[in-house]
């Protein structure tokens, strides 16, 4: 097995982040979007375009409620999601298993 | 977060697919522990602020009551300690609950709803009852020992029940015990069921708070 196989959509940083946090909300919550942006210390622009990312992948969900100040955009992970981060999670275990480990660090180093 | 892993947005370009397997771990690792730690209600620091209402509140009202022959209730400092601590270990609850929740929407966060609005109408109903039996004659030996033991019975049984919602035998075992408290430290009389109730029922919720931390489930 090799690293191209782990799901691109997924296989970013920042995506990856946005992807586990949602993943430990229990099936049928969702986040709001300040929070969520809040959590993973992104921009606004920026999480925009990777939720924009995911969501074309089928993996997260954005709805929008309310209007003016109580305008709520909630992000929530799909049902393909969730399995698709379960994907990733079972094959990025067997590449782990593959790689070698890093050498501990010299003590006092 | 490991050494050595970046943090980079990648919201312009897929550079991510070079991204090494083991800060792809490292990250997941980070973020889930972040996630769980920010979305997750402090159960301890709840536990222990029920635990001090029964621990100091009711053995406050056992100072000013022992003693009593005949039993003729709580002075007015006791119950004003009892409901001081009453207070806040309600506001604790909405400032711990209301952090972790802010921004959480769904069917979890409506199930949190309803339980604290039940345990809030349980409660609201023992205090009216109380009203209600004193109302119609009850003796205060009757009053003291309900208004000791059925906000506990309550208690005991909203964790009980909050254990079948979000899976936890120990606190299922806790919701048991205060029931169990409740109906056994009645026996100990108007002025004995504040002392035994209020020593059973704290030291229980403050030992369940001290080694939460340290249990899954």
């Amino acid at each position: 097995m090799s690293q191209d196989e782990l799901d691109p959509v997924i296989h970013v940083p920042a995506r990856l982040r946005i992807m586990v946090t949602l993943a430990t909300l229990p099936e049928g919550d969702d986040l709001s979007f300040t929070r969520l942006q809040d959590m993973i210390g992104l921009t606004p622009g920026n999480l925009i375009t990777h939720l924009r990312k995911l969501e074309d992948a089928g993996y997260v969900r954005t709805e929008k409620s309310g209007r003016g100040v109580t305008a709520r955009t909630a992000v929530s992970l799909t049902y393909d999601g969730r399995a698709a981060l379960d994907r990733y999670t079972t094959a990025l275990r067997q590449l782990l298993d593959t790689v070698e480990p890093v050498p501990p660090r010299p003590a006092g180093g | 977060m490991a050494e050595g892993v970046t943090m980079k947005d990648g919201a312009d370009a897929d550079e991510g697919t070079g991204m090494d397997v083991r800060d792809a771990a490292a990250i997941m690792q980070q973020a889930r522990a972040r996630a769980e730690h920010e979305l997750r209600i402090s159960q301890s620091v709840l536990l222990a602020s029920y635990g001090l209402v029964y621990l100091i509140g009711y053995g406050a009202v056992w100072l000013s009551v022992r003693g009593q022959r005949p039993y003729h209730g709580p002075g007015t400092a006791a119950l004003v300690v009892l409901t001081l601590l009453v207070a806040a270990a309600l506001a604790v609850t909405v400032v711990v609950a209301g952090r972790a929740l802010s921004g959480v929407g769904g069917w979890s966060v409506r199930q949190r709803r309803i339980c604290l609005l039940s345990f809030a109408a349980g409660l609201a109903g023992v205090y009216l009852l109380e009203a209600a039996l004193f109302h119609a004659g009850a003796s205060w030996s009757v009053i003291g020992v309900y208004g000791a033991t059925a906000p506990m019975l309550v208690s005991g049984m909203a964790f009980a029940f909050s254990a079948a919602l979000w899976p936890s035998w120990t606190v299922f075992g806790l919701g048991i015990w205060l029931i169990v408290v409740a109906a056994t430290s009645a026996f100990a009389g108007p002025v004995g069921v504040w002392a035994v109730g209020g020593l059973a029922a704290g030291l229980a919720l403050l030992l369940v708070a001290a080694v939460r931390p340290g249990l899954r489930r």
